[in-house]
């Protein structure tokens, strides 16, 4: 088995290098289209330590789905402007072709992709498209891939391995599927996952089960977990840091517990607001963010979210506010110029109840 | 294996139908028996020998029974009648020729699949590059022009011009001796071949098109697999529908090109009789080369139905459940 050069100075890496696995520096991802430039992915960064777990959550259009595809480089090169830096585990692969970070791909970081009903092969044994990527990185055996791909599906805790291993795709449930999905892509032990609404196809009661299943296995493999997802309920109990994207970019990035105990953009608090709770009455009203995801051929020229948010003022439309971090902890940083708890923010707040009182 | 059992019935069916109502057709004009016998026979009988025609072929009782006696000589005997232009029986008219037609009939389809499936690939895998444009440009053209006018265009380059090729064709098949089987074959060939590769390729890139921008196919990238064995293996499979439906129903316009490929190039074989057979109302010779025909085509049809269950295991479990 031929190992690429890339892989060499990868898995060095890996084992010497101390620091961040996954280091982003003002990332842009641009597609030329007959509209003009879409600005899917605008300047962003953030670093990513070894065997944590980060959130991405952001709506659909937000740009968290081609974020997280540019990282892996899986995007196709037709029509595909990329900037910035992406470090992984020290080497930089933002400038990679597909050929190079084809072995990177499985090995080294590993996709799981929202629909399991279509992101598996229909006409492949589930066996042999788990055993595909050990015997391609691995080198392994038939018989060592297929005993590897057993013990893979048991860890995903799917009963009867052995009969599973012989079955096609279509003869499996949904949450079945997506357990396989996870075996596939843990199968190479790769350092850094990439899960792209894993459980958004699910039914509510398998969604947790996912989700602790992959909790459950990053901390087991020491792997680092990258969860992309339009519901701020899923990455709540289950990464350490969360960053929420708008337009393109970053607007908060906090650990989980600070972020939900202290928000400070209104766009992170409408979309907490969003989520309908337990506690509410039956039959009342959703929270809905007004509006629509702003146009990314051409963004608004301050705050991008300033036209659907009810505490904008003039400078919101004129100035777009940096990612800074909060004077009482370095780790939470947000792009607002009235956040959530300033006086700008409660006096705004106050002329909306007092209309809405009016009324 | 039920499944394939109810579908050898219902394409037996099927050649009982087309066989049956050919013979109807065919002898529906004539009056009475005697005038029945006398155009099979092909000349003025004298009564002795009508009476023994329609004894033999059981002429004077209706068309089933006339049908079951056909079917009954064809069966027992191979008794296809016989052919009064050539002055044997049909089958040893038709034997020597049935080569011909069939093997032009396997090379256009083999072939056509062997330029098909990796141009259709590459174009699919380069699409709206520079190669697939080309590829569609031409494909485009040689399925547009009617494969008898690209047989006469090859004939008057290759043969009348070049002189490369024997201009009145000979029936020397591969076993007899290869290069001059080559010689007389390879333009009745090419003929056939290029309209036929043509539109494989059409069909399968435009599956293979739609295969390609699947999950899986993405998920397969991601997992490290190198582009070929994405397109090759996880790909051409997942895309062969459309091109295996298309090899069972190309096979009957493939024969009626074989007509024509045969007359121009003077190459005897089931076409080129059939042409001679039907003009001078060889009742006989006719109806055995229908058989013949639809023979072929149900026996590849049922090897296209076995050939979904074989690439595709949920065809496969829904026919073993059905």
């Amino acid at each position: 088995m031929s190992i690429g050069s890339t892989t060499n100075i990868t898995q060095a890496a890996l084992r010497d290098v101390q620091g961040p696995l996954l280091e982003l520096t003002d990332v842009r991802t641009h597609f030329r289209t007959p509209r003009g430039l879409v600005r899917a992915v605008d300047g962003v960064s953030f670093t990513l330590e070894r065997g944590r777990s980060l959130g991405i959550v952001g709506e659909s259009g937000s740009g968290k789905t081609i974020l997280s595809r540019s990282i892996m480089g899986l995007l196709p090169s037709k029509g595909t402007e990329r900037s910035g830096s992406i470090k992984f585990a020290g080497t930089e692969v933002g400038n990679k072709s597909r050929k190079e970070m084809r072995h990177i791909w499985g090995k080294e970081m590993a996709m799981i992709f929202q629909d399991p009903m279509t992101s598996l092969n229909p006409l492949m044994r589930i066996g042999d498209q788990i055993a595909e990527p050990l015997r391609l990185h691995l080198g392994m055996s038939k018989a060592d891939a297929a005993a590897t791909a057993r013990r893979l599906l048991q860890d995903v805790r799917i009963p009867e391995p052995d009969r599973r291993l012989a079955q096609y795709p279509h003869e499996m449930s949904g949450g079945m599927r997506q357990r396989v999905m996870i075996a596939i892509a843990m199968a190479c032990g790769p350092t850094a996952l990439f899960a792209d609404e894993p459980t958004t196809a699910l039914d509510v009661t398998v969604q947790a089960q996912i989700l602790d299943l992959l909790g459950e296995q990053r901390r087991e493999r020491n792997m680092s977990l990258v969860l992309v997802t339009h519901d701020l309920g899923v990455v709540a109990g289950h990464t350490d840091e969360i960053a929420v994207m708008y337009g393109g970019k970053l607007v908060e990035k906090a650990p989980t517990k600070r972020l939900f105990a202290a928000m400070k953009m209104p766009y992170t608090e409408g979309l907490l607001a969003s989520i309908p709770k337990l506690e509410d009455q039956s039959h009342s009203r959703l929270n809905v963010i007004p509006g629509r995801p702003p146009d990314l051929v051409n963004p608004p020229k301050g705050c991008r979210f300033a036209p659907r948010c009810p505490y904008a003022s003039a400078r919101c439309n004129e100035e777009e506010p940096p990612l800074t971090a909060t004077q009482d902890d370095p780790n939470h940083s947000y792009a607002c110029w009235y956040p959530v708890g300033s006086p700008e923010y409660h006096e705004a707040r106050a002329r909306i109840n007092a209309s809405a009182g009016v009324n | 294996m039920r499944y394939f059992f109810q579908r050898f019935l219902q394409l037996l069916l099927v050649f009982v139908i087309v066989t049956f109502v050919v013979l109807v057709v065919m002898r529906v004009g004539s009056n009475n028996a005697q005038e029945l016998a006398i155009k099979l026979a092909g000349r003025p009988l004298k009564p002795e020998e009508s009476d023994a025609l329609i004894q033999q072929y059981n002429l004077d009782a209706n068309f089933i029974s006339q049908y079951l006696t056909w079917l009954k000589n064809l069966i027992f005997h191979f008794d296809l009648g016989f052919s009064p232009q050539a002055g044997q029986s049909v089958a040893d008219l038709l034997k020597p020729r049935v080569w011909t037609t069939v093997l032009l009939g396997l090379y256009a389809n083999v072939f056509g699949l062997l330029i098909a499936i990796p141009l259709a690939v590459t174009q699919a895998y380069r699409r709206d590059r520079p190669f697939d444009k080309v590829g569609s440009m031409a494909t485009f053209i040689a399925v547009g022009i009617p494969g008898i006018v690209l047989g006469v265009f090859l004939k008057l380059i290759f043969v009348v011009q070049l002189g490369w090729f024997p201009s009145i064709g000979d029936k020397i098949y591969p076993w007899d001796d290869l290069h001059e089987h080559f010689m007389n074959f390879f333009l009745p060939t090419l003929t056939l071949t290029i309209p036929v590769a043509a539109i494989y390729t059409r069909l399968l890139r435009a599956d293979m098109v739609m295969t390609l921008q699947s999950d899986f196919i993405t998920l397969a990238s991601a997992k490290g697999v190198p582009p070929h064995r994405v397109v090759w293996k996880h790909g051409l499979r997942n895309s062969l529908f459309s091109l295996v439906t298309a090899v069972g129903t190309q096979l009957g316009a493939l024969i009626g090109s074989a007509v024509l490929v045969e007359s121009l190039f003077d190459l005897d074989g089931l076409g080129s009789q059939l042409v001679v057979s039907v003009l001078s109302a060889d009742l006989f010779t006719v109806q055995s080369f229908v058989a013949i025909i639809v023979l072929i085509v149900v026996v590849v049809n049922l090897l296209v139905d076995l050939s979904y269950a074989l690439i595709d295991p949920r065809i496969r479990q829904a026919r073993a459940l059905g």
